[in-house]
């Protein structure tokens, strides 16, 4: 929420810079944002009484002391004659209506008010419903302004049973179901509670009389209905979170003295409900510092800790007696935070502590087969469960992102072959992934099975021997069964058919459950894992790659090592990579043929062959000028 | 006889592969815990309401247990797990203080947008014994910190709110911007918790915290978005070895 620099200095009795306040609103856990003279706050959600001027400057008293009362409507008030009826004390256990009438309405607002609307308070509506916002601002209560004209017969709170339109003050239309804290007069819901007032009762900009509810709602009364319907507003945020039960009168008492400072009263009266069975206790605590001390790690004595105490307003007698507007506390632990966050938590000094140790550092079977997969050239990858594809034992999602993800995968497949078909658009043409995760299906219970998924499709590797070769089933079965000296891994060739790829290249996978793969098998030593490197990433580029392909007749035989050298060191910013293909000895000539890669790619733009082919010539020269090396055919 | 005959041939590459950059951020992060003592255990990623909320203090009327934030399965008979504590809660119920656990993993969150995925991980860690405090997380918090980004690094403890831990704290480290950066959230073990574990809460107290897995390597690497760790691009994985 946005509050005003002015007006949280207005309230202290220092007068702190924005720097300062900055710093103790951090320290007391309030996170946010300056512009300008604006304080952009986000609270935590159990902190709901900081959400208006008063709460917040009740926190930050602590250190600033508080300098401002709000000032209230002081003088007797008629009694209110209403028909109301609450059915559901313990969704609103509190609940008080104040009745206006005035003369006439104002030309112009107070300057506290006009500028509050000038600056953070949005667009002005009417004078009682612009009332009403201010006060939720200063006082964390919301209210709600019902036309008194429009309601002529009985006022009905209940949690209701709903299948009704309704539609809202700001003339959007919902529909309620199941369940909600309603207000109906005439068999017609008139306000969906602690959210949004309806249209057929609200304020115009010509009301005179109105009839102002204030309550306090039961958070579990009003929590996610916001949400359900989107109709997200101040007041929901504010009742989720719990307003002050004790506080209804001094709000429409403060309401009185707005309207009084724009308007002449006509009639005012007031009425309030306190179902006292269903209220809440006031939390007492017992007075003990050594508690504190133990929770903290700290050495107050009993003078300091209530002095902290004092300073957030707690009620200290023979018992701490806990604040109504601070539904937070409860406990000794929750006291020790409030005492922690004036102390700072980051002048309370750390304590060594040795563990007990009882790691157990084995080598696990997964360690030691990512190690042998990755040295065989094998990437990790990781797959987000979710798909579409529904089979007898998957695991239903009942609230899914969206329909395509609305099941658990009973496999690792699809979701390889995606990765696959993803890299292979991007031009690779080596593929080797394989992915290491829980998967969940259902038969009578949910099963979890930990497995191992491999895919491969493309060339064997980029090196000389075996870049003509291609990634196979002879491949795998070598790779993993032949170390088993059982065929452990059923290893199966995914057809190209019905995949969307124009690639010739076949597909193989193996999945396998790791409860299967003996422990004794893959004898490759895990890696220190401590020794990550964090490299420094770089994005990656989605402009086209080009490949380049050159081959070197050398006649020279001392000169292959400097050619390859030359090759393999001629970086650059738009070289991706580049390898050495193929090797061939001819006995009979007593030259060497090397054939050497390079694939061409920019971070910022599609390359011209100008571009590539300079680029090229620069590689290539140096190279030509060594005697004996030669390009055939350039 | 040839000339070639005695020519060494060039040397055959064989690039590694690499492991997942978040999967290497993870198991360095328990590492680091392992070597100060915490040890790790494993749980289920379908969890139950009781495990995955009840027993941590996060009552019914939570935001978090809306169907707008966690996903439900199987009619509600299952949550996936939204933070790997239900983990810690079932080891402890299993346990005898004291006691030192890490547990880390998937978890899942109703959201997907530019910065929140549906699947992260974390990595968390419970230690409880007699007279843990608060004293006592700062100095295990200020240990992890060091080793992840150097011993000059300045560190900020924030009061935050957990259900599960009380007091609660978020943790930022300064950085080489200006800026403060969250890096995790930690507390003091709330009692309530204890005691849904059948642990005395008079006599033992303990300490947790939780980091993101994705936030750490996203730093550690200097990435500023977290959607490329899940497109399994191999230009991009193949940095990470």
């Amino acid at each position: 929420m946005k509050i005003l620099y002015q007006d949280l200095i207005n309230h202290l009795l220092d007068k702190p810079t924005k720097e300062l306040l900055s710093e103790k609103l951090f320290q007391l856990g309030h996170e946010h944002e300056i512009h300008g003279d604006v304080f952009d706050m986000e609270f935590i959600p159990n902190r709901g009484d900081c959400l208006a001027l008063v709460g917040l400057t009740r926190d930050l008293s602590a250190f600033f002391g508080s300098a401002k009362p709000i000032h209230i409507f002081q003088g007797e008030i008629d009694p209110l004659e209403i028909e109301f009826e609450n059915l559901s004390p313990n969704d609103c256990p509190m609940i008080s209506f104040l009745e206006i009438e005035i003369e006439e309405l104002p030309s112009e607002y107070k300057p506290y008010l006009e500028n509050y609307f000038n600056t953070i308070g949005g667009n002005k509506t009417n004078l009682f419903t612009d009332i009403s916002n201010y006060i939720s601002y200063e006082l964390g209560q919301p209210t709600h302004c019902f036309d008194r004209t429009t309601i002529k017969n009985k006022l009905i709170f209940e949690n209701k049973d709903c299948n009704n339109n309704f539609k809202t003050l700001l003339n959007s239309e919902v529909t309620l179901t199941n369940n909600n804290c309603v207000f109906c007069s005439d068999g017609e819901i008139i306000s969906l509670a602690g959210v949004m007032g309806g249209a057929s009762t609200a304020c115009s900009t010509s009301t005179k009389k109105v009839l102002i509810e204030c309550a306090y709602f039961n958070p579990e009364s009003i929590i996610g209905k916001s949400v359900k319907y989107n109709l997200i507003s101040d007041a929901s945020h504010k009742f989720e979170r719990g307003v002050d039960i004790s506080s209804q009168e001094i709000v429409l008492r403060r309401f009185a003295k707005i309207v009084k400072d724009h308007a002449k009263i006509k009639s005012l009266k007031l009425k309030s409900y306190l179902y006292n069975d269903v209220i809440k206790q006031s939390i007492k605590i017992p007075i003990d510092h050594n508690k504190i001390n133990k929770i903290l790690g700290t050495s107050l004595n009993i003078d300091e800790y209530i002095g902290f105490l004092k300073d957030l307003n707690f009620d200290i007698s023979n018992v701490i007696k806990v604040p109504s507007y601070r539904h937070d506390i409860e406990t000794n632990n929750d006291l020790a935070e409030e005492i922690a966050r004036v102390i700072g938590y980051d002048n309370i000094k750390s304590e060594p502590i040795n563990l007990k140790k009882t790691a157990n550092k084995d080598e696990t079977v997964i360690a030691k087969l990512e190690s042998f997969l990755v040295k065989n050239g094998f990437s990790e990858v990781i797959n987000f469960p979710f798909t579409t594809e529904n089979q007898k034992e998957s695991i239903n999602i009942d609230n899914p992102l969206d329909i395509n993800r609305n099941n658990l995968r009973v496999s690792l497949k699809h979701s390889l072959i995606e990765n696959l078909l993803y890299n292979e658009r991007r031009q690779k043409d080596s593929i080797k992934l394989f992915e290491i995760s829980d998967i969940y299906t259902k038969d009578k219970v949910i099963k979890q099975q930990k497995k191992l998924g491999i895919i491969v499709s493309g060339r064997l590797r980029n090196n000389y021997i075996e870049f003509s070769k291609k990634l196979d089933d002879k491949y795998l079965n070598k790779l993993l069964n032949y170390v088993c000296g059982e065929d452990i891994f059923e290893i199966i060739e995914i057809p190209r058919n019905a995949l969307d790829t124009k690639k010739k290249d076949k597909i193989f996978y193996t999945e396998i459950n790791f409860e299967n793969i003996p422990t004794s098998l893959f004898l490759e030593s895990g890696r220190n894992k401590k020794a990550i490197k964090f490299i420094s990433y770089k994005p990656i580029s989605e402009y086209p790659s080009s490949t380049r392909d050159f081959s070197f007749l050398i006649e020279d035989k001392y000169k292959l090592n400097e050619v390859i050298n030359k090759l393999d060191n001629s970086s650059d910013e738009i070289i991706k990579s580049s390898f050495l293909f193929d090797y061939y000895k001819n006995d009979k000539t007593n030259t060497i043929k090397l054939g050497y890669r390079f694939i061409f790619q920019s971070h910022h733009k599609t390359l011209s062959d100008k571009e590539i082919n300079d680029k090229i010539d620069s590689i290539l020269s140096p190279l030509l000028e060594i005697d004996g090396v030669s390009i055939p055919g350039m | 006889m040839s000339n070639l005959d005695n020519l060494k041939p060039p040397n055959i590459i064989n690039e590694p592969g690499t492991l997942h950059p978040v999967n290497q951020t993870k198991d360095y992060l328990l590492t680091i815990l392992a070597d100060m003592g915490f040890k790790e255990i494993h749980g289920p990623e379908i969890e139950t309401e009781k495990f995955n909320f009840d027993m941590l203090n996060i009552k019914k009327s939570h935001p978090a247990r809306q169907m707008h934030d966690t996903f439900y399965v199987e009619e509600r008979k299952g949550v996936l797990r939204t933070h790997t504590s239900p983990v810690q809660i079932r080891s402890m119920l299993e346990s005898k203080p004291p006691i030192a656990f890490t547990s880390a993993g998937k978890v899942y969150r109703k959201d997907d947008d530019a910065t929140h995925l549906p699947m992260f991980h974390q990595v968390e860690g419970i230690y409880i014994d007699e007279n843990v405090t608060f004293a006592n997380l700062k100095y295990i918090i200020h240990q992890i910190l060091n080793e992840l980004f150097g011993s000059n690094v300045q560190i900020r403890f924030r009061p935050s709110y957990f259900p599960f831990t009380e007091p609660s704290a978020e943790v930022d480290i300064l950085a080489e911007s200006g800026k403060w950066l969250e890096i995790l959230g930690c507390g003091v073990v709330n009692p309530i918790v204890l005691e849904n574990c059948k642990i005395d809460s008079n006599k033992y107290s303990g300490l947790a915290f939780g980091l993101g897995v994705e936030r750490i390597a996203m730093l550690k690497y200097g990435m500023n978005d977290i959607r490329e760790f899940y497109k399994s691009n191999l230009d991009f994985l193949a940095q990470f070895k």
